[in-house]
């Protein structure tokens, strides 16, 4: 909401007199913006299509919109676009909730005890900058090319921040918050469940979320290789059969859904963690 | 204004108290054989400039530091931990934030397991007390820092200590605010009367609030320079030419500058 007034208006509550003012009003108004940024994006894409600058492979925006419809209606690989999506976003679910599982309790585990950090952070920053993507060879020989290797390596990228969060959440909770439950008769356990807990729990709430958009990229690697259906499997096929439409239109579902994806955790930390102020 | 109930044994005890921070090379001393005793009901107020060891006192007399030398006792007994028989306000307000201001409130008497229904009468009465009624339900992020501190001053209370610390707890208040929170801490002294240490910086605070005001040195480590006896009548006037002689006295005696 308050992006409306990123631009100074003539003064909100009166009427635009002349159609001078109309049309100024008009254009400081966040939302036409917007709109005429989209609009612009697209004229160009198409104006490169039409002019053929980037060779023949670069579609027109419509030509993107027709192939969506069509997958939308006709099965490609014995699957419509939906089950595609489905399929992609069941291996990041089922990964995700692996990740969760086994990440934030060894996060946890590192924050409260200086011993279970000092053994696990040398093998962890070993393993924390490998891409998860150089993982895929080495998970086929192990779990083949089913389900079970694709859903491996994306809980190698979505496990990292749910650790690294969760430890730092642990590890920076005010300390005078501390001193104040000592001082109110707070108990070792009493501490735990009434500060250490709550304050820690918007950073774990935020490695979280991130280790879902972590996720979401990784399912693509994936599918890149060996997968018979899913969103990487769809731009895979576009690129063997060469239709660049085909390309696009999955590359504009993935966006569409991680967007959809974060803007669901967005309203879900809201309702999880009230005390926490819009602009944080 | 001298303890009107006459004679009263020493509710806080400080003898021989120094605290040293670190080690080898890098110790700080900072704080120096301090005496003191607080007599029951009584407001003193501890007052230095920063880096005065002031604050540490304080939190000996809590029980968050232990003192290198010496002993610090309450009711006679030694102070070795902290505990719900001393309430504690913090200058940086330290509130949950997770929790409503009645959340805050109740947290003492929750954590000594008091009843759900009995905490919250308690706390609406502290609430009440220190003029929140109505922002029961509001989170610390909603407040101005003199609601803050009011909820900080109302949790202290709530566990129905012995002695209440505070701890420079208008220190990050405007100067309005901050006088009406002084006049507010009177207010609420008088009405639930609790031997206090209050710790600040600023002689006007200090003249306004102590019963008895100890003035530490002014650089590490601090030292007990001088001690007055604040006899003006409550409710004092900032402006009484009594009030400014004496903060005209401090001042010139102690060289503060603050």
């Amino acid at each position: 909401m308050s992006n409306e007034a990123l631009l100074p208006t003539s003064s909100g509550a009166e009427r635009p007199k002349t159609f001078r003012e109309f049309v100024s009003a008009v254009f400081k108004n966040v939302y036409v913006l917007y709109t005429i940024s989209i609009i612009s994006f697209l004229l160009l894409w198409d104006a490169a299509s039409v002019l053929n600058l980037l060779g023949k492979f670069l579609p027109r925006p419509m030509e993107v919109v027709y192939q969506l419809y069509d997958m939308f209606l006709n099965p490609l690989a014995g699957k419509t676009l939906l089950e595609h999506l489905w399929f992609s976003l069941r291996r990041v679910l089922i990964a995700f909730a692996i990740a969760v599982a086994i990440g934030v309790p060894i996060g946890l585990s590192m924050g409260f005890s200086k011993y279970v950090h000092a053994i696990v952070k040398p093998v962890f920053d070993l393993f924390k900058p490998m891409p998860p993507i150089a993982w895929i060879s080495l998970a086929i020989l192990w779990f083949g090319i089913g389900e079970t290797s694709k859903i491996f390596i994306i809980v190698i990228g979505a496990i990292v921040p749910c650790i690294i969060n969760s430890y730092n959440g642990i590890r920076l909770v005010d300390p005078e918050l501390y001193d104040c439950i000592r001082m109110l008769g707070g108990n070792k356990r009493q501490e735990v469940i009434e500060v250490t807990f709550p304050a820690a729990f918007p950073a774990i709430f935020a490695g979280i979320q991130i280790s879902l958009s972590m996720a979401w990229t990784t399912v693509l690697a994936a599918e890149l290789v060996g997968a018979r259906e899913g969103m990487g499997f769809i731009i895979i096929t576009g690129m063997n059969v060469s239709k660049p439409a085909m390309i696009i239109g999955g590359m504009v579902v993935i966006a569409l859904t991680a967007w959809a994806i974060s803007v669901a955790v967005t309203h879900l930390e809201r309702w999880v963690c009230p005390w926490k102020t819009k602009l944080e | 204004m001298e303890n009107k109930a006459g004679v009263k044994k020493p509710k806080i005890e400080c003898t021989n108290i120094s605290k040293f921070f670190g080690e080898g090379q890098e110790r700080i001393h900072v704080l120096d054989t301090i005496d003191l005793s607080v007599k029951e009901n009584e407001f003193v107020v501890i007052l230095g400039p920063g880096q005065s060891g002031k604050s540490t006192l304080l939190k000996i007399i809590a029980g968050l530091y232990k003192p290198s030398t010496g002993h610090a006792y309450l009711d006679g007994k030694e102070i070795s931990q902290p505990g719900p028989d001393r309430g504690i306000v913090f200058q940086r307000y330290t509130l949950f934030p997770w929790k409503t201001v009645m959340g805050n409130v109740e947290m003492g008497p929750k954590l000594q397991g008091m009843p759900r229904k009995q905490r919250r009468e308690l706390a609406g009465h502290y609430i009440n007390l220190v003029g929140l009624n109505g922002f029961e339900k509001a989170y610390p992020h909603q407040l101005s820092g003199g609601m803050k501190q009011r909820v900080g001053i109302a949790r202290a209370y709530a566990n129905n200590p012995k002695v209440m610390l505070l701890d420079e707890p208008f220190g990050q208040l405007d100067a309005q605010t901050r006088y009406f929170m002084e006049q507010e801490t009177v207010r609420i002294w008088e009405t639930e009367k609790r031997t206090v240490i209050f710790v600040t910086n600023n002689i006007e605070e200090a003249v306004y609030l102590g019963d008895r005001i100890v003035v530490l040195e002014g650089k590490l480590p601090g030292k007990m320079k001088k001690i007055y006896d604040v006899n003006l009548p409550r409710p004092r006037d900032y402006t009484d030419p009594d009030f400014l002689e004496l903060r005209h006295r401090i001042t010139e005696e102690t060289e503060l500058t603050l």
